[in-house]
């Protein structure tokens, strides 16, 4: 088994992948990327009409929205993430 | 866009109902126990890849995970199958579409799945968009006139007349009025009370008061009905002289707290008389008198300290102290948890000679010192059964909502004599309150607090004068001098001679 498996695995029957997904949701809200994402989607819609699709709409949004994630949120997951799977016996960083 | 899904979506539940759908959410969505967290673990992964992904999507007509793209897809289309559920926000989609849809009937089954992993998993409930009730929309739609609050707007400020040494009260007001938990409460009109007694309830008058700040005039309140009251309820605080802020501050929490657990109470006798009378259509007189009789016992028996009743003040203001007594012999812990309004910090120099605070944070690390108490302070040890030395040492087990600090400038000698400590006292904007906790590792937790309120006291013992300053916006400061309202600078609050603080979290937490 992987590695990351392992973690992911660990983190899904612990409860803290959940944990983890809410934090990362709310730090995002706060940062105020997600008003940006909202509105870069909107941007694209106007552009492109009506008849885009979800898929191209997530194409097109995905990465300019992965590199707008500010470095201190990534961080902030990164340490807790760390923390956690330090916490945890039986996984071996 | 409908709330019923599309075409295929309605055409598969008919086929196969919502019974699916409520099992694959409650285990791999929204993992609403133990036994689901197991279940996703071992076996919810992309049966292409075997990665557990950034979006999974089960399909929902048979058993089939899939990553978001190529996997998913090459899947639906081969199978012929359309609806799909996206797993890590619980979103259905339809392939035949190739967009999201949207169905009433499943976003409560997952609200619902949504609550038990919260639940189980003792967490706060992530981020809702709002949905309006259809009576909200149709409030909504019989009120189309919309109001845009501008930064310069002044509404939700009034200054208030002093009746004769009432600034002690004018400020708890202010600092009231400008706490944005309870103005959501009061302005969305959530009190509940029966009519006959609302004259002489304070809820009911705090709510109307809300009313009259928001109302859009300019000109100064008398809050001789909130005084009056007061006067009935905290009978300590009767009089005409200055009283203490602090204390009308707690008295004020108090007795709302008290109305609080009353009107509902009320509430609930009177319902549940409604139900007695309509089963067996006897004893009204009675009843009425025994309902009255079990609001005057619930009511003493909340009557001094805030316990968690859940009413609005204990929702926003109780927070829970723990203090741990270690005792040198054998480090035996004791632990007990009590409720606290709010934090009284000592300012003065500490009984072995400490440096006296400067700062907020002085304050707060002194308050949470382990403190010996000494060879006269014994406390018999639960573990070793002897009268031993021990320590003391206090820390926030949960705070509230609204953190409010008590800086104690009244130094009571004896009941006559008293002298004030004017020493200046700094105290941040934003204040992270993590070093406090008394379990800091919660990877969790969210300490941070912003100022909104600072009640000041100047002048001497004797003869001094309140003064609020109070957030009005974001960034925007107003003085509060009684029926005087200036804007002020951030500088001169942070400057001020603070006596009470008022510190609101920054992320609340749902349930």
């Amino acid at each position: 088994m992987t590695l990351t498996k392992t973690v992911d695995q660990a983190t899904i029957l612990s409860g803290d992948r959940s944990k983890l997904k809410d934090l990362l949701c709310n730090r995002l809200a706060e940062c105020g990327w997600r008003d940006e994402v909202r509105l870069m989607c909107r941007n694209i819609i106007k552009e492109k009409g009506n008849n885009i699709k979800v898929e191209q709409l997530i194409a097109d949004v995905t990465p300019r929205a992965r590199a707008s994630v500010p470095d201190a949120v990534k961080k902030e997951l990164l340490m807790k993430i760390k923390a956690i799977l330090a916490a945890q016996e039986g996984i071996d960083l | 866009m409908g709330e019923t899904g599309c075409k295929h979506f309605q055409a598969y539940v008919k086929e196969q109902s919502l019974d699916t759908f409520r099992i694959i959410d409650a285990y791999f969505s929204a993992c609403v126990n133990k036994d689901a967290r197991e279940k996703k673990a071992l076996s919810c992964c992309c049966f292409e890849c075997g990665s557990y992904g950034l979006q999974v999507y089960a399909c929902l007509h048979c058993i089939y995970f899939g990553c978001r793209g190529a996997h998913i897809a090459t899947h639906l289309r081969a199978k012929k199958h359309s609806i799909a559920l996206e797993l890590s926000h619980g979103t259905l989609y339809c392939n035949s579409c190739r967009d999201f849809i949207y169905d009433t009937r499943c976003r409560e089954i997952a609200g619902v799945n949504r609550r038990l992993e919260a639940k189980d998993l003792s967490k706060s409930l992530s981020w809702q968009p709002w949905i309006p009730t259809p009576k909200e929309t149709n409030l909504l739609l019989a009120n189309p006139r919309r109001r845009r609050i501008r930064a310069n707007e002044t509404i939700g400020l009034r200054g208030l007349i002093n009746l004769g040494s009432t600034c002690f009260m004018n400020c708890i007001v202010q600092a009231l009025i400008h706490t944005p938990l309870l103005s959501d409460y009061f302005l969305s009109e959530r009190h509940e009370c029966n009519a006959k007694s609302s004259l002489k309830c304070l809820v009911c008058e705090v709510s109307r008061l809300f009313q009259e700040f928001y109302s859009g005039s300019r000109s100064p309140l008398s809050l001789h009905r909130l005084l009056h009251l007061i006067w009935n309820h905290a009978k300590h605080l009767a009089g005409y002289e200055q009283q203490d802020a602090h204390e009308f501050f707690i008295a004020t929490l108090d007795v709302l707290h008290r109305h609080c657990i009353k009107a509902k109470t009320e509430v609930e006798s009177a319902n549940k008389l409604n139900n007695a009378t309509s089963s067996s259509g006897s004893g009204t007189g009675g009843g009425s008198g025994s309902g009255g009789h079990n609001t005057n016992t619930n009511t003493n028996v909340n009557s001094n300290c805030p316990t968690q009743c859940n009413c609005i003040i204990d929702q926003i203001f109780t927070g829970m102290l723990q203090s741990d007594v270690v005792c040198q012999e054998c480090k035996g812990v004791s632990t007990t948890i009590d409720p606290f309004w709010d934090i009284s910090l000592d300012l003065g120099e500490t009984a072995h000679g400490g440096s006296t605070p400067k700062t907020l944070i002085d304050c707060l690390e002194r308050y949470t010192r382990a403190e010996h108490l000494g060879e006269y302070g014994k406390i018999k040890c639960s573990t070793c059964k002897s009268y031993q030395e021990s320590t003391k040492q206090f820390s926030l087990r949960t705070l509230p909502s609204v953190a409010s600090f008590h800086l104690k400038r009244f130094e009571h000698v004896s009941t006559l004599i008293g002298k004030k400590v004017s020493t200046f006292i700094s105290f941040p904007v934003e204040l992270d309150m993590t070093p406090f906790m008394s379990e800091k590792n919660n990877a969790y937790g969210d300490f941070r607090y912003s100022l909104y309120a600072v009640v000041n006291h100047v002048g001497t013992i004797d003869s001094g004068h309140y003064i609020a300053y109070v957030r009005h916006h974001k960034d925007t400061w107003v003085k509060c001098d009684d029926h005087i309202i200036t804007t002020a600078t951030l500088k001169q609050v942070l400057d001020s001679e603070g006596y009470l603080l008022f510190y609101h979290k920054n992320i609340l937490e749902y349930e």
